[in-house]
């Protein structure tokens, strides 16, 4: 499905603080708005514009994005402290992100926020995939439950200190593809820090030969 | 957001359908002489005064073509991303065709070979030209490479496009020097 980016407006209705760090907000959908699970919106608040996954379904009644709190960031502030019933504009939708299906098993590696194209995925009915979610520590492990319910493997790996346990891999997304996921084709979906998918892609190059990557950097 | 990852510091790439590929590749030679070919579009549109708007209008409409064309080539048929691509159909052919003939009517006839030149506009659209006769080439290396004889109809539509806007970049040198009151040269023998 192809979809033509158009100007829309929203209404902020709802904000829910995940962890210290990271924040929901749910913005009411334009009628004629569609997108695809995995694509994303250019939110354009006071002059600064910034993209987002969407984290709903297309057949949600409104919109969710995930944002993470930066220090000293204009719009993350902004969105973090505008009142409820704020109108906020958006483009969108944009972005290929999005999954297809093949017969290679689904490799899904996220740090951070940049797990939200797959909760979308997750909850618009993608199942099956191992999903590798890099993260700070258990705090940031907010969206667990969506993925426990539709993953076949869910391994958030964890840089805090500490040892690895049934809950995680106490390491970085690279160091478990690297170590624990067997040698074959996959297909690769790589959302978040740019870092992380150049490292990523170059371990796929050298171990895992032949497979797909699909890619989206977040920060 | 950043405009670099660094995904393609070991002389690979990944394709739009998802496989990663050395650089070295005929597909990669082929989108690479197409982006080529639309800058050197880009630098003929930036010779036109403000008030050559006519020409400018279709040579930007030309290269959103290529930048479809240069997706179809960084996608392989069978992939679902294909999905998210607009594809060349004939109504983009006829619109290459339509406007060869438009300017064709305002032209003098042709009486020999023309020396590439003459007006900077003319003078860049010579060069697309030769550009755009290379990245042809470009593309049936790649698909003598990849497909034989056999290659999918999307991409037998992108070799008529690409040879009928050679015509079209030769006759739009000519319609610039004409437009710009600037003397067609003549091969000497």
């Amino acid at each position: 499905m192809e979809t033509k980016a158009e100007n829309y407006a929203s209404e902020l209705i709802e904000r829910q603080w995940l962890s210290n760090k990271s924040f929901e907000i749910t913005l009411s959908k334009p009628t004629s708005f569609e997108y695809m699970p995995g694509q994303c919106i250019r939110l354009v608040h006071d002059a600064i514009e910034r993209d987002y996954s969407l984290v709903t379904t297309p057949t949600d009644p409104n919109l969710a994005l995930c944002i993470r709190n930066i220090e000293g960031g204009i719009l993350t502030s902004g969105l973090s402290n505008a009142p409820l019933g704020t109108r906020l504009n958006f483009n969108g939708p944009h972005g290929y992100f999005t999954f297809r299906p093949s017969a290679r098993p689904a490799v899904f590696v996220a740090t951070g926020t940049g797990s939200a194209p797959f909760v979308s995925m997750a909850r618009s009915g993608v199942t099956g995939f191992t999903l590798l979610h890099g993260v700070s520590s258990r705090a940031d492990m907010y969206y667990a439950s969506v993925f426990q319910s539709t993953a076949e493997n869910y391994i958030p790996c964890l840089s805090e200190t500490g040892k690895s346990s049934h809950e995680f891999f106490q390491g970085r997304v690279t160091d478990y593809l690297d170590k624990n996921l067997t040698a074959r084709r996959y297909d690769f979906y790589l959302c978040g820090r740019r870092e992380m998918i150049r490292d990523v892609t170059f371990l796929v190059d050298e171990r895992f030969a032949g497979s797909f990557i699909f890619t989206e950097v977040f920060y | 957001m950043k405009i670099y990852t660094g995904t393609g510091d070991r002389g690979k790439t990944s394709l739009f359908s998802g496989q990663r590929i050395s650089k070295s590749n005929e597909r990669i030679e082929a989108y690479g002489d197409m982006d080529e070919l639309n800058s050197i579009i880009g630098a003929l549109i930036a010779c036109f005064g403000p008030q050559r708007s006519e020409p400018v209008g279709e040579l930007q409409q030309i290269q959103s073509d290529l930048f479809a064309i240069s997706a179809i080539l960084a996608t392989t048929p069978d992939s679902p991303a294909m999905d998210n691509i607009a594809g060349i159909g004939q109504q983009h052919i006829q619109f290459l065709e339509e406007s060869i003939d438009r300017m064709e009517e305002a032209l003098p006839e042709l009486k020999g070979f023309i020396l590439p030149g003459g007006h900077p506009t003319a003078a860049w659209a010579h060069v697309a030209r030769t550009v755009c006769r290379r990245t042809e080439r470009r593309i049936v290396c790649f698909l003598d490479a990849s497909y034989k004889m056999q290659a999918p109809d999307l991409y037998q539509r992108v070799l008529i496009y690409i040879n009928r806007l050679s015509d079209y970049l030769f006759v739009i040198a000519r319609y610039c020097n004409h437009l710009y009151d600037a003397p067609e040269k003549l091969w000497q023998k």
